[in-house]
């Protein structure tokens, strides 16, 4: 993992004095709410519909397990006793009083966190895949870029007021886990004929009323020329993103207005001005960054181990965790595990202060002190054992969360909806909270398979609706809660863009929408056939017939 | 309204010209780029020292054939949040290559004061209300992660004692 040198540490020190004093000639009455609301969004405090939320950025999702333990600390000393982990890689708190604001940032500050650059129009944290420089398919470790750019984006002389917010993701591997074709910029880390490290590059990717996959503008950018590349993306955005209308001041909207070529001609126009001035890290830098990040020192093991399968065999649920909720190592013999976020029934992506402290405690029994979290909102313990796979479930399951459904129908994504959200249409928790009841069976999730739901309480799509295999998007149908069901959508590399089936449900409605949305596919689909692999195939017209076709 | 000074430049004193102004001679004017498009060498004559009023939407190779008679340039933002005068200070700099004051007028916030610098900015124009917030802004932070256009090497050339460096390619 990444450490703080002494000027990492006195850039996030000098950033909790600046907001200690802003918060106090708030309280003080200096500041009026409207000159306070910029400087709070920089540090990632909002104002929802009962009280500030304060977002934490766990960047590219790696955090240590005395990070996550400083988090359980907060949750139990400034909140109510839990936290929210983030499609973004981020950890909201929802109740903290205004006044604790600057502590908490300190206390952050002193575990080599923040809340920089959280909200507003920056560039926000750089969002990768959870199973970084841990999985057996990947390219390389994208956390040392994740982190070059986390340092050249933070405080921006010249992108710091940009249209709109600015989102980048960055992939290694050919599995895409971190939905970089739904990111402003993405990145996916490749290697040439010659075996040199590279990205290709893709712009104008976003959610949001317009959902847009963004497009290559770059099909291989050497390493070294990074941040130089980056800075010629961010200029023509800067200059030219409208900013007479905030629903069309993100960057796909540019790339659409200008089409994807000029864009990548423009780009390439200013690059070639500026690429051999020092924007970019030395070979030096790259080597200290990547240093933090190297592999750590696993023996490689036995991949059968029959303890495990003798309790899988036992135990349908443990057997079900250990093929849903384990991603295979680099290293022989070791796994990556989910920790699912998503119990039947409660809040997706909650996790209490005492829960945060147990996972903390197997990071530094079973996985060398590393955690992650998913933009899936579910936390990863990495680089683990096999052998050790039953210990560690058995203390998972004692605490609610051996829950063996990742990747299955009920390891959704929601976004806090009208239950905090002041933007918000409807409500997305009780709705997933409903599904979670009605599909409470594993041995039918089983059966059913992976399938992707994602729910959004409004447009802006915090939840990923447009990427759900199954997209959920709440809506205010005169006065009401209303939802409308999407289906096809894609975050991986076949990204795609959910379409909407036909009108929409109040809450019951939905839920049973997609019972007959499950029905169908269990009916049509071929012989291992995945939810999404039959919707495209047929199509959704079987879909709309039995979901409308009795009304 | 009060003066900050960011660089230490020699700072402009100037008038801003009405539309239908004329210059009274050798006087040091501020005008709208509109305007100044449009004015012959006569104009550039009578007066003194001409800058030009700039909004944040100008298009920087619209400035290109009035650089040699430009002595300084002010960026009017609309908004604080308006960040195409952060590029449009870069544009001046770097493709430009210009060397007189830039100056920021309108609601810029103490808090953007070291962005404004380090984007190539070297006065700001604020409220007296604001003066001492933004001088106090200017003295957070001394350490910086990018390179920009003002001589600042970025913090991962000067880990490494490259404070000088070009890329090696
Ligand atoms: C107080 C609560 C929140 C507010 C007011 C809020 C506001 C918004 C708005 C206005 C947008 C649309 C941006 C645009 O289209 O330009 C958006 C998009 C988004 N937000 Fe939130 N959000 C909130 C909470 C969250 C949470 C909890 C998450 C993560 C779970 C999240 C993740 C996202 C994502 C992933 C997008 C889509 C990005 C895209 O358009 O490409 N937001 N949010
Ligand atoms: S999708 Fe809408 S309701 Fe949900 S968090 Fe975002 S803004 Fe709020």
């Amino acid at each position: 993992m990444y450490a703080y040198d002494k000027y990492d540490h006195a850039l996030v020190n000098s950033r909790v004095a600046e907001f200690r004093d802003q918060v106090e000639r708030r309280v003080k009455g200096e500041l009026t709410e409207e000159e306070f609301r910029p400087l709070r969004l920089m540090n990632g405090l909002y104002l929802q519909l009962h009280a500030y939320m304060l977002r934490v950025a766990v960047p590219y999702g790696t955090l240590s397990a005395d990070q996550m333990r400083t988090l359980a600390h907060i949750a139990r000393k400034y909140d109510k006793g839990y936290g929210h982990f983030t499609t973004r890689q981020n950890i909201q708190y929802n109740w903290p009083k205004l006044s604790d604001t600057p502590d908490i940032l300190q206390e952050l500050a002193d575990v080599e966190m923040h809340a920089i650059q959280t909200s507003g129009n920056c560039i926000r944290n750089v969002t990768t895949d959870q199973f970084a420089g841990a999985t057996a398919d990947e390219i390389a470790d994208p956390r040392p870029y994740a982190e070059l750019i986390r340092q050249w984006s933070s405080f921006h002389p010249e992108f710091s007021f940009l249209p709109r917010k600015f989102k980048i993701a960055i992939t290694g591997a050919d599995i895409d886990r971190a939905a970089v074709k739904w990111h402003d910029i993405g990145l996916v880390v490749k290697k040439n004929d010659a075996g040199e490290v590279g990205f290709e590059v893709l712009v104008g990717g976003g959610m949001g009323r317009t959902p847009v996959i963004a497009k290559t503008i770059r099909d291989f950018l050497p390493e070294k020329d990074l941040l130089s590349y980056l800075e010629a993306i961010l200029r023509v955005y800067n200059e030219q993103g409208r900013r007479d209308n905030k629903y069309k001041a993100r960057i796909k909207i540019l790339v659409d207005a200008l089409g994807a070529d000029e864009y990548a001609r423009q780009t390439e126009e200013e690059w070639q001005k500026i690429k051999d001035l020092p924007i970019d890290f030395p070979a030096e830098e790259a080597a200290r960054i990547k240093a933090f990040f190297a592999p750590p020192p696993l023996q490689v093991l036995e991949d059968n181990v029959p303890a495990v399968d003798e309790l899988a065999k036992k135990n349908f649920i443990f057997g079900a965790w250990l093929k849903n909720n384990t991603n295979q190592h680099k290293v022989p013999g070791h796994v990556n595990v989910t920790i699912s976020l998503k119990p039947h029934g409660g809040i997706p992506g909650d996790a209490t202060a005492e829960q945060m402290e147990l996972v903390a405690a197997l990071a530094d029994e079973y996985s060398q002190g590393e955690l992650r979290i998913s933009h899936e909102q579910n936390l990863i313990l990495p680089h683990v054992a096999k052998k050790d796979l039953p210990a560690i479930w058995t203390d998972l399951d004692e605490a609610g969360l051996g829950i063996p459904n990742a990747g299955l129908l009920t390891d959704m994504i929601a976004c806090p909806g009208l239950d905090y959200c002041s933007l918000a249409n409807a409500r997305s928790i009780p709705l997933a909270q409903e599904l979670g009841k009605r599909f409470d069976d594993f041995k039918r999730l089983q059966d059913i398979g992976p399938l992707k739901i994602k729910i959004s309480g409004c447009i802006n799509s915090c939840g990923h609706h447009h990427a759900g295999h199954i997209g959920i998007l709440g809506v205010d149908r005169k006065g009401e809660e209303n939802y409308q069901l999407l289906l096809g959508g894609s975050g991986a590399e076949d990204a795609s863009k959910a379409a909407i089936l036909g009108p929409g449900f109040d809450e019951n409605g939905v839920i049973d929408a997609i019972e007959k949305v499950v029905a169908v596919y269990l009916g049509e689909r071929t012989d291992g056939e995945e939810f999404l692999a039959t919707y495209r195939r047929v199509g959704p017209d079987v879909f709309k017939e039995a979901v409308y076709g009795t009304r | 309204m009060a003066l900050v000074n960011l660089t230490g430049i020699q700072a402009g004193d100037f008038t801003v010209l009405a539309e239908d102004q004329t210059p009274a001679e050798g006087a040091t004017v501020a005008v709208p780029l509109s305007r100044l498009r449009d004015e012959g060498d006569d104009f550039f004559k009578v007066a003194g020292p001409v800058g030009a009023v700039l909004a944040t939407d100008t298009n920087y190779t619209d400035l290109a054939p009035l650089m040699n008679k430009l002595a300084f340039v002010v960026i009017d933002f609309p908004a604080f949040g308006d960040g195409r005068g952060f590029s449009l200070a870069v544009r001046l700099r770097k493709d430009l290559g210009f060397k007189g004051e830039i100056r920021a007028t309108g609601p810029v916030i103490p808090d953007q004061a070291l962005f404004l610098l380090r984007a190539g900015f070297d006065t700001v124009e604020v409220s007296d209300a604001r003066e001492a917030a933004f001088k106090a802004a200017l003295k957070r932070f001394d350490t910086f992660y990018q390179t920009d256009y003002t001589g600042q090497v970025s913090l991962a050339h000067a880990r490494h004692g490259k404070n000088q460096e070009r890329k090696a390619s």
